[in-house]
C-alpha cells in the first residue's frame, strides 16, 4: 500500500460522509453538465442561425407597414444614390398596389372572413370607418411591380413568407415595361387562368407569363408584373414601396447599413437581415450568458463543497497526519494522499453528475429556451403583415421558429469535460487543504487525548 | 552516541513563558536502554518530541553521531525520522484504517523499500511481537490495547532505527501487560541493537534500565546509573 491506494481507500473509510458527498458534488457536477450543455447547444444554434444570414438590406418608406400606417413612397433619385454606393452590387425594386373589383376582372382567391371585414371596417381598406365590420367587403388582389422576379424568395417582399416556386410558364422580366404577369397558383385556380391566359387590370389586358406558388395562401392570391408596368399603369412613376440592397460582402453589411441610413435619413426604414437574426438569437444570447455563469457557479460551489470536505478531513485526522510525519514523510506525499482521496470522491460523483447531466440537459435546455422566447416573443415582433400587403418579415420569422428548436446531445466530449471537472474541483479543492497539512506538526502525536 | 548540549525549550502562554526544556545536557552511549522519569509536567515529553525532531528547540543543540539534528532542513529532518527514530507511543497512535500488517509497512515505504520486502519484514516483526496470522490483517480496533502495542512496537522497529524513543510505552497497559511490553521491548532492542529512550513514571521499569534521567520543572535533576536487575 502506498500514498495512492491510501488516499483511494480514505475515499471509503466513511460511508455515511463519502455517499453524502458524493451526491452532492454529483449534483454540482450534474448540474455544472447540463448548463455546459445547454450552453454548447445554444452557441451552436446561435451560429447556425448567424450563418444563414444573407448581406441584403432592406428599405422601406418609414411609417410604412404594409397598406396600414402612412409615409412617402421612396423615390427612383434616393434609389439611385444607395445604387451608386460603394459595395452596394445590386438593387431590387418593388411597388405593391392591390386591385378592387374596378380595377380588374380577377376574383380574389381569399375570402374576407371575420378579420377581413373588421379591418375593413376599421378603415384600414378604406372602409366605412368606425369599428363597425364591412359586410361588403371583398379583399382585393394584390400586384407587385418588381425589377426581379427570380429573386423574391430573398427580398420576400412577394412572397408572403414563404418560398417562390414557379409551376409552370416562364419568369417575367422585371426590367421591361410590358404587359406581362406572373400569377399566383390560388388567384390562378380561382379565376381558371393557365400559362398564355389574359386577364384584365387597370384596364390593360395582361398575358399570364407564369403560374407560381409561394406555399401561403397570401402569397398565391397575387399578381406579379414589371416594376415599370405597375408604376405606369397605377399612376405612380417612379414610385417604389420596398427595395432590397445587395451587398458584396457580409463584412461590409453594417457600414452600408449605415450608410443608405445616411443617404435616406428619416424617410426610410433600413435593416439588414443581420440585424434581424440578431434580435432572433439576443434572446439565445442571454440563454448562453445564463448558463455560463451557472456553469461557473456549478463548479465552484462543487470545488468549495470539496474544499470545505477535506478541510474538515484534515482537522479530523490531525493526529494521523502527525503520525505519518512523525515516521519521516513529507509533507508533498500526504498532499498526494489527500489530493488521491479527494480525486477518488470527485470522479465517483462525476459518474453520478454525468448520468444526472444526461437525463436532465436536454428539459433544461428546452425550459430555458421555451420560458426565453415566451418573454421574448412579445418584444422582438416585428412588423407583420399588412392587410392586402406581402409581408417583408418572414424570413425572420422563420429564424424565430428555428431557434426555439434546440436538442441537446450528450457526447464524449461532454463526458471528458465532466471528467475534467471533477479533477479541477478535485484539485482547487484539496489545495486549501494542503494548507492544514502543512500546518499539522509532527509533535501533535505526542498529544495525549 | 547522543549528545545534547544545554537543549532549551520554551512556550509562550499568554504573558508567560514556560519553561518545558531548560538547559538539558546528557550523553547517551550506543545501544543503551535509558529510562527518563519525572512528575507529569517536568518535561519529558518535550524532551522526547526534540530528540525525535518532532519539534525544534528554542536554543541548545542534538548530536547524533557528531551531525546537529536542531540544524537539519526539513527534507533532512524527515529523512532522520524515517531512518534513524522509531517511536512507541502510550496511546500507541496506529492509523486506524490500517490493518496490522500495513501499520508495520508504513514507516518502511519513506525510505522506499519494496513492497515485496516490507510484507515480509512487516509478517517477520509482528510474528516476533507475538501476533498471529489473523490478527496481522486485523484494524487496531478490533486488537486489544497490548496487541495494538505489540504492532506499534513492531512499527517502531520495521526501518531497523538507530533509536527508539517510547512515550509512557505501558502507561495505557495493565500491570502485567506492562511488563511483557516492557520485557519484549527491551529483548527487541537488544536483538536489533537499538538505543532505546522510554520515559516513564514506572520507577519499577526505570529501575531496570541502564541509565535514567530524572527531569524537574524541565531541568535534569538527576543522573544515575542502574544496577542491572532486570
Amino acid at each position: 500500500m502506498n500514498w495512492f491506494s491510501r488516499g483511494v481507500r480514505n475515499a471509503f473509510r466513511n460511508a455515511t460522509r463519502t455517499t453524502a458527498l458524493v451526491v452532492i458534488i454529483g449534483l454540482s457536477i450534474g448540474l455544472a453538465l447540463s448548463m455546459l450543455i445547454a450552453n454548447q447547444a445554444v452557441s451552436q444554434k446561435i451560429n447556425s442561425v448567424k450563418s444563414s444570414v444573407d448581406n441584403t438590406v432592406s428599405i422601406f418608406p418609414a411609417g410604412l407597414r404594409g397598406f396600414a400606417g402612412g409615409g412617402t413612397p421612396l423615390t427612383q433619385s434616393q434609389l439611385k444614390a444607395v445604387s451608386s454606393e460603394p459595395h452596394v452590387t445590386k438593387l431590387d425594386e418593388t411597388l405593391s398596389d392591390r386591385l378592387t373589383s374596378s380595377d380588374t376582372n380577377l376574383s380574389s382567391a381569399i375570402s374576407a372572413g371575420s378579420l377581413g371585414r373588421r379591418f375593413a371596417g376599421n378603415g384600414f381598406a378604406g372602409g366605412n370607418g368606425g369599428f363597425a365590420p364591412n359586410f361588403n367587403f371583398t379583399p382585393p388582389v394584390t400586384v407587385n411591380g418588381t425589377t426581379d422576379p427570380t429573386n423574391l424568395g430573398s427580398s420576400s417582399a412577394t412572397t408572403g413568407g414563404g418560398s417562390f416556386s414557379l409551376k409552370s410558364g416562364s419568369v417575367i422580366n422585371g426590367l421591361s415595361d410590358a404587359d406581362v404577369a406572373m400569377v399566383g397558383s390560388a388567384l390562378a385556380a380561382k379565376n381558371n387562368l393557365k400559362v398564355g391566359s389574359t386577364f384584365t387590370a387597370y384596364n390593360t389586358t395582361f398575358t399570364v407569363s407564369g403560374i407560381f406558388s409561394t406555399g401561403t395562401k397570401f402569397g398565391d392570391n397575387q399578381v406579379i408584373m414589371p416594376l415599370a408596368t405597375v408604376q405606369r399603369l397605377s399612376g405612380q412613376v417612379g414610385d417604389v414601396t420596398a427595395a432590397t440592397a445587395y451587398v458584396d460582402s457580409i463584412i461590409n453589411l453594417s457600414s452600408v447599413t449605415s450608410k443608405i441610413k445616411q443617404i435616406l435619413g428619416s424617410s426610410a426604414d433600413v435593416t439588414n437581415s443581420e440585424q434581424q437574426a440578431q434580435t432572433a438569437v439576443s434572446s439565445l444570447q442571454s440563454i448562453q450568458t445564463v448558463s455560463l455563469y451557472s456553469l461557473v457557479g456549478a463548479v465552484i460551489a462543487g470545488a468549495v463543497i470539496v474544499l470545505m470536505s477535506m478541510v474538515m478531513i484534515v482537522r479530523e485526522r490531525r493526529r494521523e497526519i502527525g503520525i505519518i510525519k512523525a515516521m519521516g514523510s513529507s509533507n508533498l506525499r500526504l498532499f498526494g494522499q489527500f489530493m488521491a482521496e479527494s480525486v477518488t470522491l470527485t470522479l465517483i460523483a462525476a459518474v453520478l453528475g454525468i448520468i444526472i447531466g444526461t437525463i436532465t440537459s436536454n428539459p433544461i435546455t428546452q425550459m430555458l429556451v421555451s420560458n426565453s422566447s415566451t418573454g421574448t416573443s412579445v418584444k422582438a415582433a416585428g412588423p407583420g403583415g399588412g392587410f392586402g400587403f406581402a409581408r417583408h418579415f418572414g424570413g425572420l420569422a422563420a429564424l424565430r421558429g428555428d431557434v426555439s428548436t434546440i436538442h441537446a446531445a450528450v457526447g464524449y466530449g461532454i463526458i471528458g469535460y465532466g471528467l475534467l471537472a471533477a479533477v479541477v474541483i478535485a484539485i482547487i479543492g484539496t489545495l486549501a487543504a494542503t494548507y492544514f497539512i502543512a500546518q499539522v506538526r509532527p509533535a501533535e502525536v505526542m498529544r495525549v487525548e | 552516541m547522543l549528545k545534547v548540549k544545554d537543549l532549551k525549550r520554551y512556550f509562550k502562554s499568554g504573558d508567560v513563558v514556560v519553561k518545558a526544556v531548560d538547559g538539558v545536557s546528557f550523553e547517551i552511549p550506543d545501544g543503551k536502554f535509558i529510562s527518563i522519569i519525572g512528575q507529569s509536567g517536568s518535561g519529558k515529553t518535550s524532551l522526547l518530541s526534540l530528540l525525535g525532531a518532532l519539534d525544534k528547540p528554542t536554543d541548545g543543540a542534538i548530536e547524533v553521531d557528531g551531525s546537529d539534528i536542531t540544524k537539519l532542513n526539513a527534507n533532512s529532518l524527515n529523512s532522520y525520522r524515517a531512518n534513524t527514530i522509531g517511536f512507541v507511543f502510550q496511546s500507541y497512535n496506529l492509523v486506524p484504517n490500517l490493518t496490522a500488517i500495513e501499520n508495520v509497512m508504513l514507516p518502511m515505504e519513506f525510505i522506499k523499500v519494496a513492497k515485496t520486502e516490507r510484507l515480509a519484514r512487516a509478517r517477520e516483526l509482528l510474528a516476533e511481537v507475538g501476533l498471529s496470522d489473523d490478527q496481522m490483517d486485523r484494524k487496531p480496533g478490533k486488537l486489544s490495547g497490548g496487541q495494538q502495542q505489540r504492532v506499534a512496537i513492531a512499527r517502531a522497529l520495521a526501518n531497523k532505527p538507530k533509536y527508539i524513543l517510547a512515550d509512557e510505552p505501558t502507561g495505557n497497559l495493565d500491570s502485567d501487560t506492562g511488563r511483557k511490553i516492557f520485557n519484549l521491548l527491551h529483548d527487541l532492542t537488544k536483538k536489533e541493537k537499538t538505543t532505546i529512550i522510554a520515559v516513564t513514571h514506572d520507577l519499577s521499569i526505570a529501575g531496570k534500565t541502564d541509565q535514567s534521567f530524572r527531569l524537574k520543572d524541565g531541568k535534569l535533576v538527576n543522573s544515575s546509573v542502574a544496577k542491572k536487575k532486570k
